[in-house]
């Protein structure tokens, strides 16, 4: 057990080494340190059995009861804070998956979307799941989706969070974390599962979820690739892996398990078709690509965007968005990329605005005054309640003054 | 108000705490003289520690809070580490603003955009947008912020406060300190007319 000052200076330590994403805000990160902090003494958890069936539901404890109410004010503040993504069908389509993987918790574990372009998922001590947008977007295929809602699953059925927490209050450090994290709670849990737990419970989660794939009859060759879209999310945001710990297991080490758990399995399995899952989740593909590119996180939307196959994953306006993460990202020679974008993105979805304002901006900014005045006005003909008109208009004073000069 | 959310917005734009101090008079300037604003009299008002942040409020930093801050260029945009670089066009320094507050925490990051348009500030062709979120316990904040470049820095001015009862009632104080802005007289830059700097910087 570790002394409160050498707790407090592993806080932070690690606190320099958690930052899940750069556009995290400090006192999230330092969140993520208090909890990480918590969940490690879980290391010393005594262990429970995990529930065998959902009639152990029913017969909790009052310290579990009390762990799982927390997880119910958790959940409100998630509902409550406008961050739950409102898409009835996707929504269904997920907790399909889920039943399909629990068929003996149907009706307790309750999955749902987030509005966050972050890679990442949690599950609460009571069952409910949450998995961001960023990840559901990603993924290629139900078996993938598959296998991270049966490894979170799994963290519920184990009573992982349970554990944690109990293990947590009875530290001496507890009483002192306390204070400090349920004022932030949300972020507390946001945090604790795809790389929150114990590295036990993290391996545990893996291979029981492994097994509840293969058992619901899913390609167990497609679970490796959720770890990769992980690890490609990482090195294209230049970030340092989000492990916690030391003792966490990397993510490499990750595929390499998945790898190794599937090697023997027979190749073939349900889940595997891209055009069914894209059929079903291309709203929630659409809107994280705007999600992402509103917070200006250019480069995770190019691994998305500049993969041809993938781009046809998404609408004929697809282009678009990669002329908009080429202009976002800015790097040399990114111009040139986002104009042929664009130009690509009128000629597959002409009635598309959003197009031409993009082209438009970019020959004015190019002194091709003509050129942006026809673009610009285009764009307002196919969008006249644009939110951006006083703007674009704006730019059309000037497209027309230099166009004039020009001629 | 969240308090993850104001704590993040007030800290972030105070930096450690100074001594706060009742607003005496109408024209204040800048902690460290780059520009002047009204604030409102019988306000208090506090000064980051670095003199780059200037903010005040009636009731309290975590219910109403007018924060006016500058930065230079290349470090306009903290969080997402963008810069307002030559040729950037109002839209374009709107569209990082709002990714800046995106990126605070999960709930601005769900936030709705209000208003986006085209403002302009002490001279400057800038933006002003308004946007909506809420916090852990359902209640909604509403943030505007007001911005340029100039040669000399990136200028903010920003007020939040929760939707219900506090945005609309102060409100106009921040309107009113808003237009009375002014870069000091010493700056390179003011009195530049709008349109004239985005017409020289497109022309370039």
């Amino acid at each position: 057990m570790p002394s409160d000052s050498a707790f407090a200076a592993s806080l932070r330590r690690h606190a320099v080494f958690m930052a899940p994403r750069p556009a995290t805000a400090l006192p999230a990160r330092f969140c993520v340190a208090v909890s990480a902090a918590a969940w490690s003494i879980a290391v010393l958890a005594a262990r429970v059995p995990p529930f065998a069936d959902s009639a152990a539901l029913e017969r909790l404890s009052l310290d579990e009861q009390r762990v799982w109410t927390q997880g119910n004010e958790v959940a409100q503040a998630l509902a409550r804070g406008g961050v739950v993504y409102e898409d009835a069908a996707a929504t269904a389509y997920v907790q399909s998956v889920a039943d399909r993987l629990f068929p003996e918790f149907k009706g307790h574990i309750q999955v749902s979307i987030v509005k966050s372009a972050q890679l990442n998922a949690f599950a609460l001590p009571n069952g409910r799941i949450y998995i961001n947008q960023g990840l559901l977007a990603r993924f290629q295929n139900e078996a993938q989706l598959a296998t991270l809602l049966g490894h979170e699953g799994t963290h519920f059925t184990n009573r992982h969070g349970y554990q944690s927490e109990t293990s947590a209050k009875d530290s001496a450090a507890f009483g002192t974390l306390a204070g400090m994290v349920v004022p932030l709670l949300p972020q507390l849990v946001a945090v604790t599962s795809m790389y929150g737990f114990s590295r036990e419970m993290e391996t545990e989660a893996d291979v029981q979820g492994f097994g509840r794939l293969k058992r619901a009859g899913y390609d167990v060759h497609e679970a490796p690739r959720v770890f990769e879209h992980l690890i490609a999310d990482i090195k294209a945001q230049d970030i340092k892996e989000p492990f916690f710990f030391a003792t966490h297991p990397k993510l490499v080490d990750r595929v390499d398990n998945m790898k190794k758990l599937s090697a023997g399995a027979a190749q073939g399995g349900a889940g595997t078709s891209s055009v069914d899952y894209t059929n079903t989740i291309m709203q929630v593909r659409v809107d994280n690509l705007e999600l992402m590119l509103s917070m200006g996180r250019a480069k995770s939307a190019l691994i998305m965007l500049s993969d041809p196959e993938r781009r046809a994953e998404l609408p004929p306006q697809a282009d678009y968005y990669l002329g908009e993460a080429y202009r976002l990202r800015g790097q040399e020679g990114d111009v040139q990329l986002a104009e042929q974008a664009y130009t690509r993105a009128i000629e597959a979805a002409p009635e598309f605005a959003p197009s031409y304002r993009g082209l438009g901006v970019l020959r004015l900014k190019a002194n091709h005054y003509a050129d942006a005045q026809k673009y610009l006005d285009r764009y307002l003909e196919l969008a006249p309640d644009a939110p951006d008109r006083k703007y674009v208009e704006s730019y059309l004073k000037i497209a027309r003054k230099k166009a004039g000069g020009q001629q | 108000m969240t308090r993850t959310t104001a704590l993040i917005f007030i800290l972030a734009c105070a930096g450690c705490a100074q001594t706060p101090s009742r607003i005496e008079t109408a024209s204040n300037d800048a902690p460290d003289k780059s520009y002047t604003v009204d604030l409102p009299v019988g306000w208090i008002k506090q000064a980051s520690p670095n003199n780059k942040k200037l903010f005040a409020s009636r009731n309290g930093f975590l219910l109403e809070v007018i924060a006016i801050a500058n930065r230079p260029r290349k470090e306009a945009f903290p969080k997402t580490k963008k810069g307002a670089d030559d040729g950037i066009l109002p839209a374009e320094l709107a569209e990082l603003a709002i990714a800046e507050i995106k990126g605070e925490d999960q709930f601005t990051a769900a936030l709705n955009v209000v208003e986006n348009e085209p403002v302009e500030i002490a001279g400057h062709e800038g933006f002003r947008i308004r946007v909506s979120f809420k916090n852990a316990r359902g209640l909604e904040i509403q943030r505007v912020v007001e911005a340029f470049t100039d040669k000399t820095g990136y200028y903010e001015l920003a007020f939040q406060a929760p939707a219900l009862y506090f945005f609309d009632t102060y409100y106009p104080d921040f309107q009113k300190a808003a237009a009375s802005f002014r870069l000091a007289s010493g700056s390179k830059s003011a009195g530049i007319p709008p349109h004239s700097v985005l017409v020289l910087t497109l022309a370039r």
